[in-house]
């Protein structure tokens, strides 16, 4: 994105904005917890969530609904925050952390733990794709890395490589894996919230709260880098330690989505540009615009793919890329010749 | 401009011409019937519509699938097959037996090598173009593409009638049809009102489930249930654990592949659903059903089993239960 005032809808509206979008917010989750297979009556939703219940309307709404819907609000918001530090980060409207490999790494992380574990390994898995998308951020970060610093291209760069690198990883494990050894990794690997459950996403909160923080905390380093290296540092800012908090934080916010959720790409890549359309580009409104319409994004999404087909459930990943794929073409083609 | 626009459009035309053929294979198999001819020279017609001819009986035969090797053994003639797929795990002495390949990707330079009379394919299984090069090297193939349990049983009168034994042929499949008679039979004692809702489970997690138009739909229909998952589209739907609590089986059936039998622990959770409130889940061996040969019928003989032991079970009474299926 270009720096410099690119304002939209910001200033002195910045609360209404804030405010509509947390109203989107919660109409995603309303229109998430109201659909579904097992009919709920309506005068029943207000009881459950005020006093519970132990019957199968009670338990669907309390451990499949609800979850679900809380769990696409921490991935679209956390994939989304992790998209704008990326962009940030790198002065590329194309990054996100599905492009940079930080996904890939994260999914390799979890399959080879699925894979050469023996025994059921589920409970390990998070921690893996969690270690996975580190060790390939790492990766990626060194091999940028020259002596005069890291520089934004060979950043993206170096993750794309790595990123087609291990998707040629995966796909290697998921054909030569013996039949049943990784059930239902296709499913995963093409993003999956039915994998909701209440302790799941209990799980997931630190891990996106802290992350989500992290990143709000270092807004104004962010500001000041779109500014370019040169610009950054003479303001006093120490940019290769903000570069290298940004990138960790980013890297460790998409893998630990991962872990749970899948890959899910394309929502770190639209939804910054939409936040940015509304709150500007001053990362202390960007980011949080960014989580809420993130959230919304996402448990939208995964309405229309669990409501979509009459064949069951779709991959929420394939409604996320049909349509974000459009619009990462747009985008290229609007920024043409810049790197 | 032009070139690219050429080029785009020539997949779209393949794709055509495949539909159109795909069209008239559909409308000649329907109409192939075992002719009587026993005799040979033999020239007989298989589900692609090629007139496929014999000079003789063969003496050497390559099998492409597990359920062709299996029909080969039920006709008393395994000792013609001089290679079989990697699959091929039945009767045992199959497993042991010159393997070319698997059944997606048959190794065609090893079947050559074999110098088989004739080889024994699927439409729905092996590649058209690996078939298509069998027969440009002069080997007859000979194509089955069984779509429900009838056309197992004529699939295997045929094969009796191209390996030179055509009476024994008919009479393994009077065999197995007078089997699903009896299950037939058994289903309408048991009477309309006794048939259990059954999920037949495929993949476990995710939820993936058999629908219309698969032989396991069949084999539970067959057998005197309704499938629970007729209600969604496609063959394979997968549902998710709040489809599977709406569509509340009595009864479920998992696929026994390795790894699919269990289901997570938060899915059994579900004591609405009745099939794992009262413990009626069963793992039948994968093999049995996914494979279109003679075994279909000892999988349809266990289904029954299972749902007569359900419309048995004491002190029920399957009232209030029904109606309220997707």
């Amino acid at each position: 994105m270009r720096p410099g005032p690119e304002r939209g809808f910001a200033g002195a509206r910045s609360g209404t904005v804030f405010a509509a979008l947390l109203a989107v917010l919660a109409g995603a989750v309303l229109l998430s917890a109201s659909t579904g297979p097992v009919r709920i009556p309506l005068e029943r939703y207000l009881d459950i969530l005020l006093r519970g219940g132990a019957d199968t309307s009670a338990r669907v709404l309390l451990s499949l609904r609800l979850p679900r819907a809380l769990l696409g609000v921490l991935v679209g918001g956390a994939l989304s925050s992790s998209g704008v530090a990326f962009q940030a980060l790198l002065r590329n409207p194309l990054a996100d952390p599905y492009i940079l490999g930080v996904s890939g790494g994260a999914a390799v992380g979890a399959l080879s733990v699925a894979l050469f574990l023996p025994t059921d390994a589920s409970p390990f898995l998070p921690f893996f794709a969690f270690a996975g998308a580190a060790l390939s951020a790492l990766a990626v970060f060194l091999l940028a890395r020259r002596r005069g610093g890291v520089s934004p291209e060979r950043l993206i760069l170096m993750g794309v490589v790595v990123g087609a690198f291990l998707n040629a990883v995966i796909m290697l494990m998921v054909t030569l894996s013996p039949p049943g050894k990784i059930p239902g990794a296709l499913y995963w690997l093409m993003g999956d919230l039915g994998l909701a459950t209440p302790g799941r996403v209990g799980t997931l909160l630190p891990y996106v709260a802290a992350g989500a923080a992290v990143l709000f905390a270092l807004s104004r380093g962010l500001d000041l880098m779109l500014l370019g290296d040169h610009a950054a540092f003479q303001t006093g800012l120490s940019v290769e330690r903000v570069k290298t908090a940004t990138y960790l934080t980013a890297s460790l916010l998409a893998g630990s989505v991962v872990a749970v959720s899948g890959l899910i790409g394309f929502v770190g890549l639209i939804v910054p540009h939409g936040a940015r359309v509304l709150v500007g580009s001053g990362h202390r409104k960007l980011l949080p615009a960014a989580f809420l319409m993130g959230g919304a994004f996402l448990v939208l999404s995964d309405v229309i793919a669990r409501t979509a087909s009459p064949s069951g459930e779709l991959p929420v990943g394939a409604v996320t890329a049909l349509a974000g794929a459009p619009f990462f073409l747009y985008l290229l083609r609007r920024n043409g010749g810049r790197s | 401009m032009v070139r690219s626009d050429a080029v785009a459009a020539s997949p779209f035309r393949r794709g055509v011409v495949l539909l159109a053929a795909t069209a008239i294979l559909a409308v000649s198999s329907a109409a192939a019937t075992i002719d009587a001819a026993d005799r040979f020279p033999l020239a007989m017609r298989d589900d692609r519509g090629v007139t496929v001819r014999l000079p003789s009986p063969p003496r050497r035969v390559v099998s492409l699938a597990p359920s062709l090797t299996e029909s080969v053994f039920l006709l008393g003639k395994g000792n013609l097959l001089a290679g079989v797929t990697r699959y091929c795990n039945f009767p045992p002495p199959a497993a042991s037996l010159p393997k070319v390949g698997g059944v997606t990707d048959p190794d065609v330079e090893r079947i050559v090598a074999l110098s088989p009379d004739i080889v024994l394919c699927t439409t729905d299984g092996n590649p058209r173009g690996k078939v298509a090069a069998l027969e440009e090297m002069g080997i007859p193939c000979f194509a089955t593409a069984p779509q429900d349990l009838d056309s197992v049983f004529s699939t295997i009168e045929r094969i009796g009638a191209v390996l030179g034994d055509a009476s024994r042929g008919r009479s393994e499949a009077a065999a197995l049809r007078r089997r699903a008679e009896r299950v037939r039979r058994v289903a309408g004692k048991r009477g309309s009102g006794a048939a259990p809702s059954v999920l037949f489970v495929v993949s476990t997690s995710p939820v993936i489930v058999a629908g219309n138009g698969t032989f396991m739909d069949e084999l539970v229909r067959t057998a005197g249930g309704r499938n629970a998952a007729a209600g969604y589209f496609g063959r394979y739907p997968r549902l998710s654990v709040e489809d599977l609590v709406a569509a509340s089986p009595d009864v479920i059936f998992v696929a026994g592949m390795a790894g699919v039998e269990r289901f997570p622990e938060e899915t059994t959770r579900w004591r609405e659903v009745p099939a794992f409130r009262d413990e009626a889940v069963y793992t039948l061996d994968g093999d049995l059903v996914t494979r279109p040969g003679p075994r279909l019928v000892a999988a349809l003989e266990e289904i029954s089993g299972y749902l007569s032991a359900w419309a048995a079970r004491p002190g029920e009474s399957n009232s209030g239960r029904d109606g309220r299926k997707r």
